[in-house]
């Protein structure tokens, strides 16, 4: 899969009880390949905005598309299957399951859906070695906290995702492992050739990153990237 | 898939084991009712099988077919010698063999009665050979004693207490292959031997009319004179005029099934009794089947119960597992998968309980009749029938049924509200 653009237009979310938009985005346009940073405070709308781009929430209105798929417009099914297959998803707590191997877990969500293929397993290994685990087959939860986000991002990288999509995946490591972590998002995401979205607060990774939006009550109201091209 | 719900089942190890014990428990009940009601019917039916007839004295038909086909220790009353007589002279009769209870030894009650029967119980003797002298005993298969052995009997009922009669010793010539009935705890002696001992010579003009009479309290007023002594040596006589003694039962081989009927019709009189014990025992089956029903919706009752609880435990069990159904979608995994890991994991615990719970009260089943046989001789054969089947799919399908709710539940929220729970 090749790296993809992202368009949003119009977009909005409400949840129930509440009069205001949780999110309200005009217009957001990433490059296929760009590097883009999400920064605000807490309740800023930062999570939502990645939920409505990755389509594990729906959309109130608006269009989210992703090279040309407007996954607002996909039954619930469908947007499920098009992340599994071109969104990578890291997440701060990391959601690895207890009880398998790092090895089982990057495989995990594609063993879930279908047999795994041969090249799928050779590239679940080759992207462990990359991240740094040695053993493959040690359980989950004797690895350390930066090893566990390092497996996340193997798992992430499986399918070849078009774009991945980082949810603060250093907030929970210590300085010198979120470095680390951030290091590998950037390089594999150059590597992999997939857009690259990150929320994040830690200036340490938006200084690698090629532009940076701010949120502030659900609208943009910081855009390094516009300031740019104005 | 599996990787995947054997790791998640290890990681809530002791619900998932509580879940598999209570199931287990409760199918297990159901499986121990039906096992051992089934076991009871047939157990009795087929020790009922050799008895095709059976005469008495006038009283009950049930207290007559238990007393002959389990030897229930019970008094009944004596009908007329004549009868037996009768009987054997009739040419629609195969054989005609007298019972008479009454005495016991060491717990086993011991029988009066004829080769005939005895060759009708076990057509091969498993050891030794059928009595020929009135002090020779044939054995039933359970019974403790060489050949050889002497039997003292005592006096009344099995399991009662009474005087031992020092009349006559008898002397095992013989013992019977198993038969699976009671009859296998029994004592076999020729009824002439019972009649001498309890002074019982026969005949209409003897000092005491014993008809009507239970052999012990003939006995009784016997003891208060001298017991004739019994020769051991004399060869037995198993024809039988009218003169003979009363006694409390004579089985019945009828030639053919419509002389069964016939000989039934014509022994219904004022003073006799005629039964199929095994039409007996269907009408005690009928109570029985009752009991099997209540006893039955008491363990689905409780299946239920069981069921309801363990649906419960799963929805909360799911509400709380929500975060990682929602990252398992987040990651990519369908939903038809998701619903598989959930439902597949509550499926595995009600099968493996079914089975653990079948196996069970399949144990059960045999404890129990083992239990029964120990104390009564007739062999309760523990077994599964193709009915039993259905229920075995009725229980999977519910199971099925009931276990995919909480799957279900699981799609209700959007993976990041479920992420977030």
């Amino acid at each position: 899969m090749s790296m993809l653009e992202l368009d949003i237009s119009g977009l909005e979310m409400r949840f129930p009880g509440l009069d205001a938009p949780v999110l309200a985005i005009d217009r957001l346009h990433l490059p296929s390949g760009g590097r883009l940073a999400i920064t605000g405070a807490s309740g800023s709308g930062k999570s939502t905005l990645v939920n409505a781009v990755t389509g594990l929430e729906t959309a109130t209105s608006g269009t989210v598309s992703w090279g040309g798929t407007d996954i607002t417009r996909l039954p619930v099914g469908r947007r499920d299957a098009f992340r599994a297959a071109h969104i990578g998803l890291v997440m701060q707590d990391f959601h690895l399951f207890p009880g398998l191997s790092a090895f089982e877990n990057v495989v995990l969500p594609v063993r879930l859906a279908r047999r795994l293929t041969p090249a799928e397993r050779e590239r679940a290994l080759f992207l462990l070695e990359t991240t740094g685990i040695a053993r493959p087959d040690q359980h989950i939860e004797t690895l350390s906290r930066g090893e566990m986000q390092r497996v996340a991002v193997a798992r992430a990288l499986l399918s070849k995702p078009g774009v991945i999509v980082a949810d603060e995946p250093t907030a929970s490591l210590d300085r010198k492992t979120g470095e680390e972590v951030a290091d590998l998002l950037v390089r594999l995401s150059r590597e992999e050739k997939a857009t690259l979205v990150v929320v994040t607060h830690d200036p340490a990774l938006t200084e690698r990153l090629d532009r940076r939006i701010a949120l502030d009550g659900g609208r943009i109201v910081e855009d390094s990237g516009e300031k740019r091209a104005a | 898939m599996m990787n995947f719900i054997l790791a998640d089942l290890r990681r809530f190890k002791g619900g998932a084991l509580a879940v598999i014990v209570l199931i287990a428990l409760s199918v297990a009940l159901s499986v121990t009712v039906t096992l051992q009601e089934r076991a009871v019917r047939l157990g009795s039916a087929r020790a009922a099988e050799k008895f095709d007839l059976l005469v008495g004295a006038a009283g009950s038909e049930t207290q007559l077919a238990l007393s002959a086909v389990f030897l229930q220790p019970s008094p009944l009353p004596l009908m007329s010698g004549a009868v037996l007589a009768k009987l054997a002279a009739d040419p629609r009769v195969d054989f005609a063999a007298p019972v008479g209870f009454g005495d016991s030894e060491a717990g086993h009650p011991v029988v009066g009665t004829t080769t005939a029967l005895i060759s009708a119980l076990s057509p091969k003797l498993a050891e030794g050979v059928l009595f020929a002298r009135l002090g020779d005993a044939v054995v039933g298969s359970d019974v403790p004693k060489q050949l050889g052995a002497e039997i003292k009997p005592m006096h009344g009922l099995a399991d009662i207490a009474g005087e031992t009669h020092t009349e006559i010793v008898y002397k095992v010539s013989g013992r019977m292959a198993p038969t699976g009935t009671a009859w296998d705890r029994a004592i076999l002696v020729p009824i002439r031997a019972v009649w001498q001992l309890h002074g019982m010579t026969g005949g209409h003009d003897h000092d005491h009319d014993h008809a009507g009479e239970t052999p012990e309290a003939a006995a009784a007023e016997e003891h208060d004179h001298e017991h004739a002594p019994v020769d051991a040596d004399a060869a037995i006589d198993e024809q039988f005029e009218a003169e003979t003694p009363g006694l409390p039962a004579v089985l019945v081989k009828p030639k053919t099934i419509a002389d069964a009927y016939r000989l039934r019709q014509e022994y219904r009189g004022e003073t006799t009794l005629a039964v199929f014990p095994a039409e007996v025992l269907t009408r005690l089956y009928a109570t029985l089947g009752d009991a099997r029903s209540l006893l039955l919706a008491i363990a689905i009752g409780t299946q239920v119960i069981v069921i309801a609880a363990i649906l419960l435990v799963t929805i909360m069990h799911v509400g709380a597992r929500q975060r990682q159904i929602g990252a398992l979608r987040a990651f990519g995994a369908p939903r038809r998968s998701v619903v598989a890991i959930v439902w597949g994991e509550l499926l595995l615990l009600f099968l493996a309980g079914f089975v653990l719970g079948v196996l069970i009260g399949y144990a059960g089943a045999q404890l129990i009749s083992a239990s029964l046989t120990a104390t009564t001789a007739v062999r309760m054969p523990v077994e599964f029938a193709r009915e039993d089947m259905s229920l075995a799919v009725w229980f999977v399908v519910l199971a099925m049924l009931v276990s995919i709710l909480p799957a279900l539940l699981t799609l209700r929220l959007s993976p990041a509200r479920a992420l977030k729970a």
